[in-house]
Formats: C-alpha cells, structure tokens, sequence
C-alpha cells in the first residue's frame, strides 16, 4: 500500500494485510512489494504470523537464510500441493540410487577395458620376444654353417648374455618357469641377433649392436647394470664357445706348432746324440755342420 | 495414517489439542488419529490449524493423506532446523547428485579412452550410454519454476549462508 506523499511502497506483505509498513517490518526485505506471489504462497502455507515467529526465534544473522527456505518451500508447496519437499527428496534419492547404479555398472566395464588393455599389452610384448627370437635363429642357423663372428660381437657377447636373464625378468610368471636350456638357447640367439646386425652394419662399430641392446633393454634399465655387472662372471661360462672358435684357429696353429715341435725334437735327438758319442772335437765338427762352417 | 473407524467419543488429536468437540465431519479426525498428538501438534505449530485445513481441502480426497503426512514431515523438519526445515536436506541431496554426475562424467571419459585405444580389436562392448536425467540449464534437478528462488544453487544465492 502506497503511502501518501510520495514515501517508499509497502512491502508485498503489508500490501496484502493492508497495513501500514513502518521500517521495523520484519518481513518488508524479503517480500519487496514485486513479489506478491511468492508471499501469496509463503502466507498460504505458514501465514504471516508463523512466519513472524520462526524468524523472531531465530537470531538476526539467520533470517535471510530463513526466510529463503521458508519461501522456496512455499514455492515448491504452491506447485506440488499433494508432495511439496518431499517430494523432491524423494525424487533426489530416487536419483541419487540412480546415479550409483550406473556407477557401479560403469566401473565394472571400465575394469574390464582396464583387464583387456593390459592383457593386450602383455600380449604384444609377447610378440616382440618371439620376433626377437626368430630373428636369433637365423643367425644361429649361419653360425651353424661355420660364419665365424666378428671381433666386434666379442663383447657384445658378454654383454647380451644376460639379455634373456632380464628380458625374462619382464616375462609372465608362466615364463619364469622355463628351462635352464632355454636361457642357453636364449644366449646364442641373442648373440646370432648381435652377429646379423653386426653384419648388416657391416662395421666395426660396437655402437649399433649396442643400441640394438639398448633398445632391447629400454623397458628394463636395470638389468642392463645387472649385465654389465655379471659380465665378468659369466665370462667363463660363454668361454667355452670362444674355446671352440679358438679351437678352429689353434687348430691351424697347433698344425704348424706340431710341425715347429716336431722339427725341434728331431734336433734336440741329433743334439742328445752328438753329445754322447763324440768328443770335443767331434763336437767341433759337429757345431761346424750347424754353423755352416768348413772346419779343416 | 487415516483412522479406519472414527467415533464422536474419542475426539482426533486435532480437537483434542484444540480442545474443542469432534464433529463427525472433522476435516482433521482421519488424518490425525488421537494415537499420534504429536504429529497434529508439530503442524499446528508450523503451519496453523487453519492453513492445514485449507490445503486439506483444496486437495482430491484419495490425495489428502500423503497431503498430511507430507505437512507432517515438513513441520518436523522445520522444528528440528528451524532455519533450514527440509530444505537442508534437499540442498545436501542435490550436491550429492552433482558430486555423482561429475564423478560419472570422469569415469565415461576414461571409459571412452579406454575403448578408443582397444578399438582395434573390436572385441569390447561399446561404453555404456548416459543415464538421462531432466536437466535445467543451470545442472540442477526438480526445480518447477526457474524464476522462483532455489535452494542455494546458482545466481539465487546473495548471501553467503551455506548448510
């Protein structure tokens, strides 16, 4: 209700009571005389004078946030007479199972992607170590034909040794179980790989054998401190292979030994001989015959 | 919960707090028994006699028990948090879905990043399609008119009171 002479219009809470709004009026902030429907449904449910006794209940500081639960309740009574709030609580909760429903059934899928992700990837590192190992029988297979390594293979050799150790180390634990006859078999195909690509290089460079490794190792960083530092140890384990290498070319060695030793031998007996039967003079003679000299 | 049999002699827990004679028509005697004073008495106190019964009224007869049980509940709501009654508990519920929509979200995308990089295989089901949920503009649910004042959500909050 307007006031005469001009003065602020009454709230919609005095307008409606047809009363004057002095300043005092508790319900003048939260009614402005705008919002005649949201006091019609406010006084509809509580009436003013309700109203006027929760908030004088309450401290100041809580009005504001009183008066707006009181109206939205209001509200929500004015368009859902039967239910009102709870109603709505009742279709959050409703909601809310909802929600965890599909949340369950969503995290159940997402495992299962998770599963199969990881099992694909096992599946491909799998694949990697067979193509590896292929790629080791061909260089098994030219050794086999009597293709002598390379210098350059030689500590690459002590160093690959320990590949399948650690390679393994990244198998499923079904590989863990694989024979020991494996791991040797596994030796020389690591180094066949080393010989093909060696070959293939066509260089005495150790580098690219050695990034070959690098690169078989990138997942483990580890075990390839782990070969270096067994290389010393298994060095007597793979010598026996460079025992047959160096067999082939001691055994050339050994042929022209035999015939060195065999040639020393006859001497040492003439020697043995002269010195037993002749004399001095003999020996004279004798030394004469060696040194190509003439002795009258 | 309406009384099955009503007599002149046992007045309702409306007349009977209202210290008044129940007629056979009592607006009040079939939803509030005289077993349950309390219920009539936490209405009354919020709501007012007078109001409970025109909302009573102005609802279909097979309607007015869930009318009264509803008013029942919000009155008890409103004396127990007299700042907040039952709305503190639709504000925590809708937080609550926020929370579990956002959650739902993260988990589709990672299960859409999931099935992208196994889709070579074909092998897995596609994602699971969202639950659809009514919602306005603003995310929030069950909210009747957008221009009335809601709990606590949006551009309706201009004081800085949180639950």
């Amino acid at each position: 209700m307007t006031l005469k002479g001009g003065a602020t219009s009454a709230c919609a809470a005095c307008k409606y009571q047809r009363r004057k709004c002095i300043p005092e009026c508790l319900l003048a902030p939260y009614f402005p005389a705008d919002q005649t429907k949201v006091f019609q449904n406010a006084h509809k449910l509580f009436g003013v004078s309700n109203i006027v006794k929760i908030l004088r209940s309450l401290d100041p500081s809580q009005h504001a946030e009183a008066m707006r639960s009181i109206k939205y309740q209001a509200n929500v009574r004015d368009r859902f007479p039967v239910y009102g709030c709870l109603g709505v609580i009742r279709q959050l909760y409703y909601q809310i199972q909802m929600l965890e429903e599909e949340m369950h059934t969503v995290l159940t899928q997402l495992e299962m992607y998770r599963q199969h992700h990881h099992h694909q990837q096992q599946q491909q590192q799998h694949q990697h170590q067979h193509q590896i190992s292929s790629m080791a029988d061909d260089v098994i297979s030219q050794l086999e034909l009597g293709m002598a390594p390379s210098n350059n293979a030689l500590p690459l050799f002590n160093q690959v040794t320990h590949q399948p150790y650690t390679m393994q180390n990244t198998y499923s634990s079904s590989d863990i179980d694989s024979p020991p006859k494996d791991n040797v078999e596994n030796n020389s195909l690591w180094i066949q790989h080393l010989f093909f690509d060696t070959n293939n290089h066509g260089t005495s460079n150790n580098d690219s054998p050695i990034a070959i490794q690098s690169q078989l190792l990138v997942p483990n960083s580890e075990p390839l401190a782990d070969t270096q530092h067994q290389v010393v140890q298994d060095y007597d384990e793979i010598h026996p292979f460079f025992d047959s290498i160096d067999d082939r070319q001691s055994y050339i060695d050994t042929k022209d030994a035999e015939d060195s030793s065999s040639s020393e031998e006859s001497l040492k007996e003439t020697t043995q001989l002269m010195v037993g039967n002749v004399g001095s003079k003999d020996l004279k003679s004798a030394a004469a015959c060696f040194s190509l000299t003439s002795v009258s | 919960m309406a009384s099955s049999s009503h007599s002149s002699n046992f007045p309702c827990a409306a007349c009977k707090f209202l210290r008044r004679k129940c007629m056979p028509d009592c607006v009040f005697a079939p939803y509030f028994p005289p077993e349950e004073p309390q219920k009539f008495i936490n209405v009354h106190k919020i709501f007012g006699a007078s109001n409970v019964s025109k909302l009573i009224n102005e609802v279909a007869p097979h309607q007015r028990e869930d009318a009264v049980n509803s008013l029942a509940y919000e009155a008890e709501a409103r004396l127990k948090d007299p700042v907040y009654g039952c709305v503190g508990a639709i504000s925590i519920l809708q937080r609550q879905v926020l929370r579990l929509q956002r959650e739902l979200d993260a988990i589709h995308a990672d299960l859409i990043r999931y099935a992208t990089a196994t889709c070579s295989c074909n092998e897995m089901p596609p994602p699971m399609g969202r639950t659809c949920f009514h919602h306005n503009s603003s995310g929030n649910i069950y909210y009747p008119n957008p221009h009335w004042n809601e709990p606590y959500e949006g551009n309706g909050r201009s004081d800085g009171g949180s639950l």
